[in-house]
Order: structure tokens, then sequence, then C-alpha cells
């Protein structure tokens, strides 16, 4: 124990100056309280199956225990000859399937109403997850998100946007993924290489992200702000313990804000960059290296 | 010695008395301890060389609690010895630890469950409970071990090679396992590992084919199919689900294997389809764990009635419960894959299936339940751990429940939640019913008893360590601890819970600490042991009624079987248990069923 202690503090000193994630200090045996409204769902159904499955086993166990207690090998003691009994075995075939299914039902209704179409209005997010990180890419000025290629991703490319879709050419990125309260946010999950999983405990969400393939159903409605951490949570190599991004939960102002001041400075990195452009054009021979479209040969 | 092995009734002389003289030849050191074509001495290698494997599966978890109780500590004493690949002045690298926990479960899976249960105990026990002197096939049989040495060789000595063992987990998710780029340079040490459990498959294929045959055609005269004790019942049906299942993970791993060394793409992003190795690795990957299950439910089937004095309650829907595992086995993989990406729709249809296959389990714990109510029960050590197998499997069978409810795997998934249920299935199922069976059968294999009180003591050691070491995991995961990471304190949120994976990792060392005296009390009792006789607990089944080891060729006679398996105190008979093969007493009312 104690020789942890000197890596626990340097940790927290490490990771002190920036906002930190919310530290839980109490109720350490259970779940970290929810931070969406689905959350908040699922968390209805846990504890459903959590009581009805500590029921069950309180129950078989006490009658079980009962049984080795009462009927154990005393002086005397003789077993009953009984090869079973067809009226319980139906019995105990029937309320299990009852249960079951009941369950499966209630499970399956609300996997449908998680997984329903997000609404309209939602945030939209690209999260792009590598080796051994994430990137987020948001809508600019235009309000959309320009369209992807999965086979597209390199270093210039990291969102491996399709160049003939003007959608993209001012959508922002961002290491963190920020976020408003109590307004719904939707998740285009891609992987630039092998499979990760966005994993967040306090939304109840884990879902993977495939290369080559775009998984667009995940959304979420965040009920509190604060700070989380984003987790990939499925083995993706070395450096996977450690891949992680910051996830801001802000009030909606706050949020517009930190958007503006996003789209701004995109814009000016464009002036800048197409500055140099001209300036390299009118300086340099006439070569339109690096203007056109790239990977046109792997487009969709 | 405790009270119960004063009880022991032994209906023979010395252990070992008659051994050999069934068959007049003696063989040499050679043929018979190496090359053995007798199933139960390749029964006895499947034991021995399983339990070399667990030690290192053991050693391994050893390290997995080092480093997430004290990650960036060197590790005390072995730290030095550690290959570079693992870790470097003794401190595990984070590539390291995902090679230790990838070789704990490959090692555990299908170098120690798979070939002590049904490699050990199959092959020990089927020829003699059916009452036929051999398997079918011995030579495929002896072939069958040495195709395991050969691949638990080859996936121990990928440790050594340039860049190490395999890393990316035992499920092997392509395409981090299927690109060397990806993985950490471990392309050797993967391909190493599909071709270590592409032998192993052929291995567990032959074998499978051999139990298949002798159970089908070499059933002594009255050993009707519902005569079959449980055990036997169970090998037959685990035989099915390797053959059914095994094939499709070779093919898998030969494909792997081809992506990784002669530039295919089947499993690629581009030109191939990662989710594709899910569905192989998955199809056979459930049926795997009813392979790991199945055996120790029968077995442990097998050790209840003996010493509760009943026969089993339910024969036939412990059969049947059996029989529809199986078959719902095969098609419940997808809810592996619930949040893979895979189609949505389809995650609720597996989830149906899911919920289904729960249904003979359950029935499965309510019949072990109602074999012992109003038994006369003894707590002998194989009792013990056959009876914790019961409450361990409830435990395991439970929080999959929270698994098989998609919107809770949405959260649960890939945390220390699994962590815990599969430990409580394949740890407090599987190795606990070895266990049962261990203690149960060391008598029949060795002539001789084990230890009742260092048994016991080891049994309360395990259990208690057991628990302590996995039960918390079901917290940390409702925590929101990831598995497969190499550091949890880099998360904010799993800080505050290092705490408890100190103290789990405190609790797995004295559980490993525990397995020292069952390997103690194991060596003492080959030569000190109480002399077994031929039947030491008064059980009914044909193997009872051969000498202390059996000798070669195992029935003087072919027995003729006449009762089915569990005839315990049946109401007219003076001794309280009738064998297979004694025809019934004048009186003696035995319930037709």
């Amino acid at each position: 124990m104690l020789r942890l202690l000197p890596i626990v503090l340097l940790a927290l000193l490490a990771v002190a100056p920036e906002a930190v994630a919310e530290v839980r200090e109490s109720n350490l045996y259970w779940a970290p309280e929810a931070a969406t409204v689905g959350a908040k769902k699922v968390d209805t159904l846990l504890n459903f199956i959590f009581y009805l499955t500590a029921t069950v086993f309180v129950l078989t166990q006490t009658v079980y225990i009962y049984y080795l207690v009462k009927y154990r090998k005393r002086p005397g003691s003789k077993a009953y000859y009984s090869h079973g009994n067809n009226k319980l075995e139906i019995i105990w075939t029937a309320i299990p399937t009852a249960i079951f299914l009941g369950l499966v039902i209630y499970s399956n209704r609300l996997w449908a109403e998680l997984h329903s179409p997000p609404p309209e209005d939602s945030v939209k997010v690209d999260v792009v997850s590598y080796q051994f990180g994430w990137d987020m890419r948001y809508a600019g000025a235009d309000g959309q998100l320009g369209k992807v290629d999965v086979h597209s991703y390199s270093v210039d490319n990291k969102f491996g946007l399709v160049p003939d879709d003007p959608a993209g050419d001012d959508d922002f990125s961002s290491t963190e993924l920020v976020i408003p309260v109590n307004k719904p946010v939707h998740i285009y999950l891609h992987s630039r290489d092998v499979i990760h999983s966005f994993y967040v405990p306090e939304f109840r969400l884990y879902q993977a992200a495939v290369p080559g393939r775009t998984i667009a159903w995940v959304w979420f409605e965040p009920t509190r702000t604060g700070n989380f951490e984003l987790a990939c949570s499925q083995i993706c190599g070395s450096g996977h313990y450690n891949m992680k991004a910051p996830i801001r939960v802000v009030s909606q102002e706050e949020f517009d804000k930190w958007q503006a001041g996003k789209i701004e400075a995109k814009a000016q990195e464009a002036k800048a960059a197409a500055d140099a452009r001209a300036l390299r054009t009118s300086t340099a021979s006439t070569h339109p290296a690096g203007d056109g479209p790239r990977n046109e040969e792997n487009k969709l | 010695m405790s009270t119960s092995a004063t009880t022991f009734v032994p209906d023979a002389g010395q252990p070992s008395a008659d051994h050999g003289h069934h068959h007049g030849h003696e063989q040499s050191f050679f043929f018979k301890y190496i090359w053995s074509l007798d199933h139960k001495m390749i029964g006895l290698q499947y034991l021995w060389t399983s339990f070399f494997f667990l030690f290192i599966g053991g050693l391994l978890a050893m390290g997995i609690r080092y480093q997430l109780a004290y990650p960036g500590v060197p590790v005390p004493l072995i730290g030095a010895l550690l290959p570079s690949t693992v870790a470097s002045d003794g401190i595990i690298l984070p590539g390291g630890y995902n090679m230790l926990f990838t070789m704990h479960a490959t090692v555990m899976v299908f170098l120690v469950v798979m070939p002590l249960l049904i490699g050990g105990f199959g092959n020990y026990l089927i020829p003699l409970k059916i009452g036929a002197g051999d398997m079918a096939f011995p030579t495929l049989n002896a072939m069958s071990y040495w195709l395991y040495v050969v691949s638990g060789i080859i996936i121990l000595a990928s440790f050594f090679v340039d860049g190490g063992a395999a890393q990316s987990g035992w499920t092997a998710y392509a395409p981090l396992s299927s690109t060397a780029a990806y993985n950490n340079n471990t392309q050797i040490g993967q391909s190493l590992w599909c071709v270590g459990l592409f032998i192993n498959g052929l291995s567990s294929i032959a074998g499978a084919t051999n139990y298949i045959t002798t159970i089908i055609n070499m059933r002594a005269p009255g050993m009707t199919m519902f005569r079959l004790p449980l055990s036997v019942w169970a090998l037959f049906l685990t035989a099915w689900l390797l053959i059914l299942a095994v094939p499709v993970l070779s093919a898998a791993a030969a494909m792997l294997f081809t992506d990784l060394n002669f530039g295919t793409t089947f499993f690629a992003a581009q030109g191939g389809q990662p989710l594709l190795w899910q569905h192989l690795f998955w199809f056979f990957g459930h049926p795997e764990v009813y392979i790991m299950i199945l055996p120790a439910m029968g077995l442990v089937s097998e050790i209840l009635p003996v010493f509760a004095r009943k026969p089993i309650f339910g024969y036939k829907a412990m059969v049947w419960a059996m029989v529809a595992i199986g078959f719902l086995g095969f098609i419940v993989w997808g809810h592996h894959m619930f949040v893979s990406g895979m189609n949505l729709t389809l995650g609720a249809a597996f989830s149906v299936s899911t919920m289904i296959i729960a249904v003979p389990s359950a029935i499965k714990t309510f019949n072990w339940m109602g074999t012992v109510w109003r038994g006369s029960i003894e707590f002998t050590t194989p009792m013990l751990f056959a009876l914790a197998f019961v409450s361990m499997f409830v435990i395991g069978g439970l929080s999959g429940i929270f698994m098989a409810s998609t919107p809770v795997d949405l959260f649960v998934h890939n945390s220390y939640f699994i962590v815990a249920h599969i430990h409580y299935v394949l740890f407090g199922g599987s190795l606990f019913g070895a266990f049962a069976a261990i203690y149960f059968w060391y008598p029949k294999m060795f002539g001789r008893m084990m230890n009742e009180t260092w048994g016991k003591i080891h049994f309360f050691a395990t259990f208690i360590f057991f628990n302590l070491t996995f039960f918390p995991m079901h917290n940390l995961g409702l925590g929101g601890m990831m598995r497969r990471i190499a550091d949890p304190t880099v998360y904010e949120h799993l800080r505050a819970l290092q705490p408890i994976n100190v103290f789990v990792s405190w609790a797995s060392f004295g559980m490993g600490l525990a397995t020292f005296i069952f390997i103690w009390n194991f060596i003492w009792s080959l030569r000190h042991g109480k002399p077994a006789g031929k039947n030491p607990w008064n059980a009914t089944t044909l193997e009872w009624t051969v000498p202390s080891p059996p000798g070669h060729g195992n029935f003087d006679v072919t027995p003729t079987v006449y009762n089915g398996p569990y005839e315990y105190s049946v109401p007219g008979m003076q001794k309280d248990y009738l064998p297979q093969n004694e025809k019934a007493p004048e009186g003696a009312r035995l319930e037709v069923h």
C-alpha cells in the first residue's frame, strides 16, 4: 500500500492543473451517478435485474443451506429414495421461462428506445478513434458535417473527409468532447486502424468503433454538467490502457461560446492557409500541387 | 483424520495388489508412461500436464494482479527474470501486461480446463463407466494427448520469440491481431498462437471423435443410454460440441495466420471484414463456454448423489437440459457482440436465445438442490467442492443475466463485471468441479485416499479467497473499470477504486498459495494416503467394481448392467447402494422411471 502512495500522488499532481474529471468519493461499491437520460433508464433496468437476481440468490441459497444443515448425515439418518418429480420439473422450467421472457421484452423495448433515430436538433459529432487517442469533429458555421470516406484516412486527412464535399471545409476539430447539457448529442463513430470502443461509465454507454464502417446510431442526452473521461474499452494495443479523452458537459451558453471560438479559429486558419497558397502559386512556377482532390480512387 | 474417513468400508485389500495381473504382459517404461495406449494412463498424462499448465496460468494471473495493484512498481523476486518483452527493470510494460492476460486466458482455456476435464476425466472415466476395456481408438487417443503437448509447447515458446507472445487478448479481435503494424510487433507470437490453437484443435477433434465412437459402440450389455452416468452424458454432448465448434476456430486461426503472414485480408477493414473474425470466434467461443462447464456439471452430478446417498433428482430432466444447452449454445454467440457494431435487431434476437439458454441451467440447479433434499449428506472434500460448485454456478449464472439484457450490456460490456462473471463460471464452476472430481476419483486412480483434513483446509481456503478475489470485481465493473487495462490509476474515476484492486490482488495471492496445499496433499497421498480399496465411497457406477487402480483392460469379465447409475438408499435393501452390475435383491423396491 505504502509503495503505491508516491505513484498515486505523482499521478494526481500530473493532472492537477487541467480540468479534472469527476473523482468518486462516495458509494464506491456501485455505479457512478448516471449523467444522461438513457443512463437513468439503464439504471432502472439494472436495479430491477439486481433485485430480481439478489432475491433468487438469497432464496435458493437459503433453501440450499437449510437442506445441507437439516439433511446432514447423523447416526441413524437415512436418505429418502426418490428419482424426482415431474410436476416440480414443469414448475421450475415454466417459472424461469416466464421471468426470462418478461425480462427480454423489457430489455428489448429499452434497447429499441435507446437506439431510436436521433432527434433532428442533435449536436452532431464525428468521433474518430485511433491508436491511441481520439479526434472529434464538429460541423462549422453551415451546421453540416462533411461527408466521410471510411477508407481514405491518412496523415493529412485525419477525418477521412471527401474532398469534393464543401460541407466539410469549415468543420472544426477538437481533442476533447465538449457537449451541451440537456440537448441530444449524436455521435458518428469511426476508427482509423483497429477496433476501439467509446465507453463512458457515467453515460452507461459502450459502443465499438469498427474500422471501415460508420456507426451512426449512438446518441444520448446529458442531464448534468461535469467533466468525464472517454475511455477506450476494447483492447487495441500497447497504449490501450491510456487511450482516453476529456469530456466536458457544459451549459448551452458555454457551449455556444466554445463553438463560436472554434469556428472563428478555423476560419482564421483557413484564411492563413489560403494566403500561403496564394503566395506559393504566385512566387513558384505554376504547379497545382496539393490542391486537387486526394484519394479520388478510394472514394466510395 | 476426519470422521468421514473412518466410515469408509474398503472392500478390497491393499492398493495395487492385483495391478498388472489382468493381462500378463509387463510393458516397458516407454510404452507404459510415454507412448501409452491405455486410456487410464493417457487420462493421467492429461491430468499431470494440465496441472503443469495450471501452475503456469496461475503465475500469469498473479502477474496480472500484481500489476493492477501496483502499476509501475518492479515485480519483487522474479522481476529480473521476466523476458524483456514483458518487463523492463522488473516493471511490467503495458504490452507485457497485454501478453500476461492474453496468455493467462489462452493457457487456462485451452491448456488447463479443457484438457483437465475432457482429456483427463474423459479418458480416464468413459471406458470404466460404460464397462469397456479401453477407448475405441487407442492410438488416436495417444496422438490426441501428444498434439495437446505440442500445442502447449508452441504457445509457451511464443513468450521467447522476437516481439514476445500474442497480446491481443484470448479473443484476438482483428484487425489488431491480424496486422503486424498494429499489434506491437507480435507477428511471430500471434502466428504461434494461431498455430498452437490449430494443433490444439486437432487434439480436441481427435479426442471428441474417440469419445463419441466409444460411447455409442462400446457400452457393456445392459448399459442403455438412459443408464449412462450423467458424467458420461456430459462428456458425450461435450464431444459433439467440440466436433461442431472447434473446426470453426481452426479455420479462423488459419485465416488469421494467412492474414498475418501471406497478405490475405479476411479480417482487414479494407477488402475484408473485422466483424467476421468475431462471428467465427464466438461461433466457436460460446459453445466453448459450455464445452468447459458441461463436463464439470456431469462430474458434480456424479458426486452429489454419492454423498447425499440419494438418486440424482430428475435424471432425464438433467439429460435433456444438457441436450438443450448443447443445442442452444450454438445460437447465442451474438450476445458477445451486442455492442460490437453488429446490426441492432440481430442483437435483440440473440438476447432472446440467450435468456432461453438460462432456463436449462436453472433446471439443473433446481435438480441439484432436489438431490440434496432429504438426503443423508456427508461433507467429504469432494462433496464440499461439488456443493460449492452449485452455489458458485448460481452466482455466475445470475450475473450472466445482466449481460444478457442488452441495455445493461451497454454499460457492463468489457468491464470487470464480465471478468467476475467468467471466473465464477470457469473457476467457481469448471475448476471447482475439477477439484471435486480429483478428490473423488483420486482413490480410483492411485489406490489411496487423499488426506481429508488437508483437503478441507484446501477447500475452505480456496472457497474464501476465491470469493474475496472475484466478488469485488463485480463492484469494480459497476464502478466503470474496463478490463484489459494495464494501469487503472490513469483514470480519474478509477483511482478511488484502487484500494479494491489492491484487496482483490492480495486475495488472489492467497488463493494461489492455497493451491500449494492441494499440490502437497496430492503428492503426499500418493505414498502415504489411506489404502482405498475398490469402492471407498460405496458408489454404484462400474468404475468402483474394479480394483484401484484398475488393471490394463479394466474388466476381467465384461460386466452386465441391470440398473441405472444412481440407486442409493433403495427401500427394502440391506446396503444403501445398488451397483449397476448387481441385480436388485429380493424385496428391493426400485422406482421405475
